[in-house]
């Protein structure tokens, strides 16, 4: 089961263009589309009205979006399980290989625009950890401006701090560190000075997507960055990345 | 009996016959792939004013601390016909690499590239990995927008020793009828063009189709497909896993971002 985010900010607006159909079959028109947000420390769920576009699609547009609101597809009936205490697996319409995605647009205001297909799958949302993921591979030293998107979401409806760190693998050190928070999409602009190759955005405590923005001239690039297990196919992968991320918790501890 | 079966189930063929059948498919396999560096089927541009920056990690030495490692490059046309070999040592980290009409020979089209990582040191045999980069693509000089790695395609040893598995095994499966459907999850009325990159990722011939027109990619073949004010997109292919690399075009704008 896959959530849909979409991002609030004063330089961009976004919207989510949510298919109703799996990648490699038709379209189910049993599924609603709702809106999760926090109320009161339990998870507040909402339907969400006339927002197809066709038989295919439904559009998130701006004015439904906020940093702490996410939304996925399900049944009437799926909703019969659903904890407000915690977010509950309520169907696999959209576990699919590849994986179920939205389009997540941003639009710069007065300019261009970008997207890349977005989804956060439930099992992420399961799990506490560590981001690692290396900043000059994805910001852009050619750009007026970068910023790095962390989108996260967990399981209990929490708004919690915590902390992205700009780490110097090949000298251990700290450069910049920004508080973030839990069940929310935080934007952080990337000071130039960061954009190296030896220097990694790292969490402490929550996962979470890494996604970047670049800007000049009024177009725009955004993209997220694989998590480092797509690095490695054979079954030494945990091992190494625990090795590696080992290391750089060592940095920002 | 039951092994024999499984075996022969398993084997290139039966495989084909199982995807063929809708019978437990196989869209993606690693069986048979040891000690290699899997790479992408990357487009480059360098046609109608594009240009490209690929950006690359070393993997070896950030996982691995294998220090000496490099990576060499293979760029393709259209046509899978080689244009260059490019090798590159003293890697960082994260890496770049331009790629514009110059560095290909004056060629301004577009076509695939491979990138491979290798070492001399010993390697174990069970070691795969993927480098899925990123790239940028910047029309008219402006912006890059960037987008990672869409299909794995080939591999190489890591030891950069040479064998016959490598020319001969794929990852990405094929059928024998058209039955791999693939429906892109994005509404396409709203763009002034969109572009479709598709790369053959197999040593096979495809054939894939969007809507009633049939497409064919020959064994390392690409294709720009361009269409207009489609609600959906749907390919059916007899490749089961064919994800095109999108540009969609509005005003002078242009977004990039795999399927």
């Amino acid at each position: 089961m896959n959530y849909f985010f979409g991002l609030k900010s004063n330089f961009f607006t976004s919207q989510i263009t949510v298919p109703r159909f799996q990648n490699r079959g038709d379209a189910n028109l049993n599924y609603n589309l709702y809106e999760l947000s926090i109320e009161n420390y339990l998870w507040s769920i909402k339907k969400l009205e006339n927002l197809e576009i066709n038989d295919d699609f439904f559009l998130i547009t701006k004015d439904k979006i906020d940093n702490d609101k996410i939304f996925f597809l399900a049944t009437e009936k799926d909703l019969n399980n659903f904890d407000k205490s915690k977010l509950t697996k309520l169907n696999s319409f959209t576990d699919s290989i590849p994986s179920y995605r939205a389009n997540l647009k941003i639009n710069l205001k007065g300019g261009g625009f970008s997207s890349y297909q977005s989804e956060y799958p439930h099992n992420m949302t399961l799990k506490k950890g560590t981001i690692l993921s290396s900043v000059s591979s994805m910001a852009n030293l050619d750009a007026e401006k970068n910023y790095v998107i962390i989108k996260n979401i967990f399981t209990e409806p929490i708004k919690e701090k915590f902390n992205i760190f700009f780490v110097d693998i090949n000298n251990k050190k700290i450069l910049d560190n920004v508080e973030i928070q839990t069940n929310y999409t935080n934007l952080i602009e990337i000071n130039k000075s960061l954009i190296k190759p030896e220097i990694f955005l790292v969490t402490d405590k929550y996962i979470g997507i890494p996604i970047f923005i670049s800007e000049k001239k009024l177009h725009l690039s955004f993209e997220h960055t694989h998590p480092p297990h797509e690095y490695i196919l054979s079954d030494d992968k945990f091992i190494k990345i625990t090795e590696l991320k080992r290391e750089i918790n060592e940095i920002i501890n | 009996m039951k092994s024999l079966i499984s075996k022969i189930a398993n084997t290139n063929i039966g495989i084909k016959i199982r995807n063929s059948l809708g019978f437990r498919p196989i869209p993606i396999s690693f069986r048979g792939v040891i000690k290699s560096s899997v790479s992408d089927a990357f487009c480059w541009r360098t046609d109608s004013n594009f240009s490209t920056i690929f950006k690359y990690t070393d993997i070896l030495n950030l996982f691995y601390k294998i220090d000496n490692s490099y990576v060499e490059f293979h760029f393709y046309t259209n046509k899978n016909k080689l244009i260059k070999r490019l090798k590159f040592n003293n890697l960082n980290y994260s890496n770049s690499l331009t790629i514009d009409s110059k560095l290909l020979n004056g060629i301004k089209d577009y076509g695939t590239f491979y990138i491979y990582h290798f070492s001399d040191q010993k390697i174990k045999n069970n070691t795969i990995i993927a480098n899925r980069c990123y790239l940028g693509y910047s029309k008219n000089k402006q912006l890059h927008s960037f987008v990672h790695g869409n299909v794995l395609a080939k591999f190489k040893n890591l030891n950069n020793l040479k064998g016959k598995q490598q020319n001969s095994l794929d990852i990405i499966k094929t059928s024998y009828i058209n039955n791999g459907n693939y429906k892109i999850q994005n509404y396409f009325k709203d763009f002034d063009k969109t572009e479709l990159f598709f790369a053959n990722p197999t040593s096979e011939k495809i054939e894939f189709l969007i809507g009633k027109n049939k497409y064919i990619l020959l064994k390392g073949c690409s294709k720009i497909i361009e269409t207009t004010n489609q609600n959906s997109i749907n390919i059916k292919s007899n490749c089961l896993f064919l994800r095109p690399t999108i540009f969609n075009y509005k005003n002078e704008f242009i977004d990039v971002y795999h399927g």
